[in-house]
C-alpha cells in the first residue's frame, strides 16, 4: 500500500475522495402559508437542500392572526401559522420523509413541533423519520431576541420534554438548537460567544440530567443531539479560530462534565447565518463581498465546518430580502462548494502555529467567563440577574464607540463613502420586498373557517387536558399534539400555558452602562442640552420603546443608553409595547420626544396606530415623534405625512449624531409652542 | 391670585386626567423663576381649598437593586385597583443620574406592567439628579403636589442606606423589600439603617420552602440587631413574603397598605416636611451659616408666611442680601 499523502482526504475504503457539501438553506418565509408553499417548491427545485422556516412574530409570541397585537405584523418576517390546517397547506407537495426541516421558533416551539408531528401522522409519514430542528433556545431570547413568553424555568421545562420526546420517538430531531448567532448580534465578542452559547448548552443539560429521564446510552444519544447556530462576523480569521474552539471546548466539556465516552457524540454540529450586523445600508453591493467573506470563516477548517448554512440577503439592512435577493446569496455558496476545490482537501489550518495559539486563547478566556457564570449559578440565573444580558449591551456600546470613532473601519459607512450609485436599488421596486396587504386577510379567514368547522368540544377537553399537565410534571409533547389534531389555535396553546407559567420580562441589562464615546459631537450636543436646561429649567426627557412583537431591542437600548451619555433623561418602557402604552406613557412622563424603534417591516401599520392614538389623546402636535430601524426610503414620504418628525436607518451609525438631531427636533418643538 | 390657565391644569389634574397631571408635575419640578412663581400659586390655592391637609398616603419602598421593586410594586397596585373601589394610586419611580454626563436612564416603567389608560394609576419616572442616595428635592416637590391628588402615593427609590432616611422623612410609611436568603447580610448592615424600615418584604419567593427559609433568616438576623418582628415584638414591625411573578403574598401586602392608609393620623404633617427640605435647601447653599440665620428668621418673620415657596423666597432673598454687602467690603480691601 503506497504511503498516505497529506493533501488529501481517504475515505473509510481507504481510498482518495472528497467531502460532501454542507446542507443549503435559505431562511424563507413571509406573507401567508401559500405564498411561502410556492417559494419552498421553488427554492428546492432550485437546488436547495433543506428548508429553513421563518415564522411570523404573533406566531413566535404565542398570538393568533386576529389578535390586536398581531394585526400590523402578520406574514413580516416569516409566515403565520395559526392551525393545523395552515401546516397542511404550507407543506402541500413537499415530501416530510425527505426533508430537513428547520424551524425558527423559540417560545412557541413545542407548539410547532406537535403541528409537524400531527402533520406527519395525519398524512401517514412515520413520525421516527422526521429530521429537523426546533430552535428553541430560550436563554437568547431573553438576552438578544426577544420572543420569549413565559418564565426561564417553565421554558427550561418544555426545552427538556422535547428533548426527551424527541430522543424516544424522532431520534433525527434536534430538539433545540443552541444559538450564539443572535449573541454576536447583540454585540457578543467572540468570549462571549463561544461562553454564552456553551453556558446554554450546559444549562439544558444540566436540566436533563437532573430530570433523569434517560439511562447513560440515552443521555449519551441525547448530548450528540444538543446542535448549534452561530455566527460569523468579517474578521474570519478570528472567527475560524472560534469555530474550532467551539469544537474542542464542546469535545471536551461533554467528556469531562458529562462522561460521554462515545466520540461521534461529542461532536460540535452547528448550522451557520453570516453576520447581519456588518451589512451596511451604505453601498449596500458590498454586502456581497462581505457574505462571501464572512462564509469563509465556517467553511474554511474541514474540522469545523458546519452542518447548514444560510446566508442573509446583500440588501437585508434596507428592508426584508426579495426572492432574487435569496437567489443570490444561494449561488455563493454553491459557488464556493461546486466550483472551488476546498472540499477536496483535508483540513488546511491542522499545524498552523498561528491559528493554534489564537483557539488557546480563546478558550481559556471562555473558559474562565464560563467558570464565571456558574459559579453565579448557571446560565437562568445569570439570565434572571441581567448578567449575560448587561455584558452584551455593554460589547454593544463599545463597538458602537468603535465605529463612532472611526477605529473599525465599515467601508462606504465611516470611510470611502463617496461612490458611485448603485443600480441595483433602482429596479421599480426600488430593490426592496413589499408584503401584499390583502394577503393577511386570506390567512385570517382561513382561521376562522378551522375555528368554525372544528369540533369544540375536542378543542376545549385538549385544551384543559394541557392545563392540568401543565400543572403537574407530566411531559406536555402529547397534550400539545393532541391539541393540534384537534385544530387549537396558536393563540389558544399558548394562552392556556400562559394561565399556568405568567408571562416573564427579562432585565433590559440598559441600567448602568456607559459609552466611552468623547468626540466633538458629543460635545455639541452637551452644550445644545445645556441651553435647553438654562432656557427652560430642566433636562430633556425621551421616551423609547418599541411597539409590536418584534424583540431585536438592541437599536432601542443603544439609543437609550446614547440619549443618557448625551444628557437625557430617558425612559426606557422596553418592547413588546402596543401603541397606546407608548403614547399614554409619553402624556404621564411628559415628555418631550418619542423615540420609537422597528424592525420587522411593520413600521406604516405601526405608525399609524400610534399617531391615531397621538391624536385621541389631543397630544399629536404635543408631542414630537422620531423613528428609527430598517424603514425603506419608498415609505419615509408617507411616514412623514402622519407626522414623524425625524426617521434614523443603519446609516445614522453615530448616536451622538443622532442625539443633536433630536434635540433639533426638540427645540423646534418648542418653538412652536411658544 | 391663581391665574386661569393654572386654575384649569388643576381642576383637570384634580379629575385625574392624564396630561394635565403631568403637566403639573413637570411644573414642580422645572427650576425656573416663573415655575416658582407658578408652584406659589398652584399651592396656595390648593392649601385652601384642602383646609385639612392633603389625604394622600405616602407609602415609601426602598431596597437593593434585583430585589424586584418595580415588578412587585406593578402586582400591588393591580391588586389595589382591583379591591379598593375608587381608589387612586400615583407611583413615582426615582433613578439615579449619571455623575457624568447629569442624563438618566429610567427603566422602572418596563418592570412595572401597568393599565395605561385607567386613570386612577399615574406612573410617573423621576431622575435623581445629583442628589446623592435616590430622592431629593424634585421627589420632595412632586410628592408634596401628589398627596392632594391621589388617595395613595408610592415612592420607588435604589436603598442604598443613606437614601432609606431620606425616604422615611418623605414616607408616612417605608417598606425594605428584599431578595430571597438576603437576611444574612441584615448583620453586615448597620443596625440603624434596619430600624428605618416600617415593613420588610421579601420578594421572589417563587417557591414556598424558599419562602419560609427566608423568613425564618432575616427574623432571626433582625432580632441579632435587636428588631422583633410580629408576636416577638410589639405588633409594628412584619415580614411580607412576596412572589411578584407567581403572584403570591400580593393580597396580603395589599391588605396591609390598605389598613394602613384607612388608620387616622399616621400622615406626616406637610408644615414638618417643608420645613426639613427648606432646611436641607438653604444649608445646601450656605451651609451651618445660613441655617443659624434660618433659625434666627423662623422665630421671627418667617413662620407668618404660608407657603414653602414664600419662605423659601424669603429666606434665600435675605441671606442673599448680604452678598452685595460683601462685594462692597472686599472692594474696600483691594484699594
Amino acid at each position: 500500500m503506497t504511503e498516505k499523502q497529506n493533501h488529501i482526504i481517504y475515505g473509510k475504503d481507504g481510498k482518495p475522495t472528497k467531502d460532501r457539501p454542507w446542507i443549503f438553506r435559505t431562511y424563507a418565509g413571509h406573507t401567508n402559508v401559500w405564498a411561502t408553499n410556492e417559494l419552498y417548491r421553488d427554492n428546492l427545485s432550485k437546488g436547495q437542500t433543506g428548508l429553513s422556516i421563518a415564522l411570523d412574530l404573533p406566531t413566535q409570541c404565542g398570538y393568533s392572526s386576529e389578535h390586536p397585537i398581531a394585526k400590523p405584523e402578520i406574514g413580516k418576517v416569516g409566515v403565520p401559522i395559526n392551525t393545523l390546517d395552515d401546516f397542511h397547506v404550507l407543506f402541500d407537495n413537499i415530501p416530510l420523509e425527505e426533508m430537513n426541516t428547520s424551524m425558527t421558533i423559540n417560545g412557541t416551539a413545542m407548539w410547532l413541533l406537535s403541528l409537524y408531528v400531527a402533520l406527519a401522522e395525519e398524512r401517514g409519514v412515520t413520525v421516527a423519520e422526521l429530521k429537523g430542528t426546533t430552535q428553541n433556545d430560550l436563554i437568547k431570547e431573553y438576552l438578544a431576541r426577544g420572543t420569549y413568553i413565559f418564565p426561564p424555568e417553565d421554558s427550561m421545562r418544555l426545552i427538556v420534554d422535547m428533548y426527551e420526546y424527541c430522543l424516544h420517538n424522532i431520534p433525527s430531531w434536534n430538539a433545540s438548537n443552541i444559538c450564539s448567532y443572535h449573541l454576536q448580534e447583540a454585540g457578543a465578542t467572540p468570549v462571549q460567544e463561544l461562553a454564552f452559547a456553551l453556558v446554554t448548552a450546559i444549562t439544558i443539560l444540566d436540566a436533563i440530567k437532573e430530570r433523569d429521564c434517560f439511562t447513560e446510552e440515552e443521555f449519551e444519544r441525547c448530548v450528540g443531539r444538543i446542535s448549534f447556530f452561530v455566527n460569523a462576523g468579517m474578521r474570519f480569521v478570528e472567527e475560524v479560530s472560534k469555530m474550532r474552539a467551539f469544537c474542542e471546548m464542546w469535545d471536551e466539556i461533554t467528556q469531562k462534565r458529562y462522561g460521554v465516552k462515545n466520540e461521534k457524540y461529542r461532536r460540535f454540529r452547528y448550522g451557520v447565518q453570516v453576520n447581519s450586523l456588518g451589512l451596511t445600508a451604505e453601498q449596500p453591493e458590498n454586502n456581497a463581498w462581505r457574505i462571501l467573506i464572512e462564509t469563509l470563516g465556517v467553511t474554511l477548517s474541514r474540522k469545523a465546518r458546519c452542518r447548514a448554512l444560510q446566508l442573509p440577503a446583500w440588501n437585508e439592512a434596507l428592508s426584508l430580502p426579495r426572492p432574487w435577493d435569496q437567489q443570490w446569496s444561494l449561488r455563493i455558496q454553491q459557488i464556493l462548494a461546486y466550483e472551488t476545490d476546498l472540499l477536496e482537501y483535508p483540513d488546511l489550518l491542522d499545524g498552523s502555529h498561528v491559528i493554534e495559539s489564537k483557539v488557546k486563547d480563546l478558550k481559556a478566556q471562555a473558559y474562565s467567563e464560563i467558570e464565571k457564570i456558574l459559579d453565579m449559578g448557571g446560565g437562568v440565573e445569570a439570565v434572571k440577574s441581567g448578567y449575560m444580558k448587561s455584558a452584551l449591551v455593554a460589547s454593544q456600546s463599545a463597538r458602537m464607540a468603535r465605529l463612532s470613532s472611526g477605529e473599525q473601519v465599515v467601508v462606504g459607512k465611516n470611510k470611502w463613502v463617496e461612490g458611485l450609485a448603485s443600480p441595483l436599488v433602482g429596479g421599480s421596486d426600488g430593490g426592496i420586498f413589499m408584503v401584499d396587504a390583502k394577503a393577511a386577510q386570506k390567512t385570517i379567514e382561513a382561521l376562522q373557517k378551522t375555528i368554525q368547522t372544528r369540533d369544540q368540544s375536542r378543542v376545549d377537553a385538549a385544551l384543559a387536558r394541557l392545563v392540568e399537565e401543565a400543572r403537574s410534571d407530566k411531559n406536555l409533547m402529547e397534550a400539545s399534539i393532541e391539541c393540534a389534531k384537534a385544530r387549537v389555535t396558536t393563540g389558544e396553546w399558548s394562552a392556556a400555558l400562559r394561565s399556568v407559567f405568567g408571562e416573564f420580562r427579562p432585565p433590559t441589562g440598559v441600567d448602568g452602562q456607559s459609552l466611552t464615546i468623547d468626540t466633538d459631537t458629543l460635545k455639541a450636543v452637551r452644550a445644545k442640552i445645556a441651553a435647553f436646561i438654562e432656557k427652560y429649567g430642566y433636562r430633556p426627557r425621551m421616551v423609547v420603546g418599541k411597539p409590536g412583537l418584534d424583540g431585536h431591542s438592541n437599536g432601542a437600548e443603544m439609543i437609550s443608553v446614547s440619549a443618557r451619555h448625551a444628557g437625557f433623561d430617558v425612559i426606557y418602557f422596553g418592547i413588546r409595547l402596543s401603541a397606546e402604552e407608548i403614547v399614554q406613557s409619553a402624556i404621564e412622563e411628559n415628555v418631550d420626544v418619542i423615540g420609537v424603534s422597528l424592525l420587522s417591516g411593520s413600521h406604516n401599520e405601526i405608525m399609524k396606530q400610534l399617531f391615531d392614538e397621538l391624536e385621541k389623546s389631543g397630544a399629536k402636535d404635543g408631542i414630537p415623534v422620531v423613528l428609527g430601524g430598517i424603514i425603506p426610503e419608498p415609505d419615509y414620504a408617507g411616514l412623514q405625512r402622519l407626522g414623524v418628525k425625524k426617521i434614523f436607518t443603519p446609516k445614522d451609525f453615530d448616536p451622538m449624531q443622532v442625539m443633536s438631531e433630536i434635540m433639533d427636533v426638540i427645540n423646534e418643538q418648542k418653538q412652536v409652542k411658544a | 391670585m391663581i391665574s386661569t390657565e393654572l386654575e384649569s391644569l388643576v381642576a383637570s389634574a384634580g379629575r385625574l386626567e392624564k396630561w394635565p397631571l403631568a403637566k403639573l408635575i413637570s411644573l414642580f419640578e422645572t427650576e425656573t423663576e416663573e415655575s416658582k412663581q407658578s408652584r406659589q400659586q398652584v399651592m396656595s390655592y390648593l392649601q385652601a381649598q384642602h383646609k385639612d391637609g392633603p389625604g394622600g398616603f405616602v407609602l415609601g419602598i426602598t431596597g437593593t437593586p434585583g430585589a424586584g421593586k418595580s415588578s412587585l410594586i406593578g402586582e400591588l397596585c393591580l391588586s389595589l385597583l382591583a379591591s379598593a373601589d375608587g381608589l387612586s394610586v400615583a407611583v413615582l419611580a426615582v433613578d439615579p443620574s449619571s455623575q457624568s454626563s447629569g442624563g438618566a436612564l429610567l427603566g422602572d416603567r418596563t418592570r412595572t406592567q401597568l393599565p395605561v389608560s385607567n386613570p386612577r394609576i399615574f406612573f410617573r419616572s423621576q431622575a435623581s439628579d445629583l442628589d446623592l442616595g435616590g430622592v431629593g428635592r424634585k421627589t420632595f416637590q412632586v410628592v408634596r403636589l401628589l398627596r392632594y391628588f391621589f388617595d395613595l402615593v408610592i415612592i420607588e427609590t435604589v436603598g442604598i442606606g443613606q437614601s432609606e432616611v431620606e425616604v422615611k422623612t418623605l414616607s408616612d410609611h417605608t417598606v425594605l423589600v428584599m431578595q430571597p436568603l438576603a437576611g444574612d447580610q441584615v448583620q453586615f448592615m448597620k443596625a440603624g439603617v434596619m430600624e428605618v424600615p416600617d415593613t420588610f418584604v421579601v420578594n421572589k419567593c417563587d417557591e414556598d420552602s424558599l419562602a419560609k427559609k427566608s423568613y425564618h433568616l432575616l427574623k432571626s438576623s433582625l432580632k441579632l440587631v435587636h428588631i422583633y418582628v410580629g408576636a416577638e415584638g410589639d405588633g409594628n414591625k412584619q415580614i411580607f413574603l412576596t412572589s411578584a411573578l407567581k403572584q403570591k403574598g400580593i393580597g396580603e401586602l395589599a391588605d396591609f397598605v390598605m389598613s394602613q392608609i384607612s388608620l387616622a393620623g399616621n400622615r406626616q404633617s406637610l408644615q414638618n416636611l417643608e420645613a426639613y427640605y427648606l432646611k436641607k435647601q438653604v444649608a445646601r447653599v450656605y451651609g451651618t451659616y445660613g441655617l443659624a440665620v434660618l433659625e434666627r428668621y423662623e422665630k421671627s418673620g418667617l413662620s407668618m408666611l404660608k407657603t414653602f415657596e414664600e419662605k423659601e423666597q424669603a429666606i434665600f432673598q435675605l441671606l442673599g442680601a448680604a452678598l452685595p454687602a460683601v462685594d462692597s467690603y472686599c472692594q474696600v480691601l483691594s484699594w
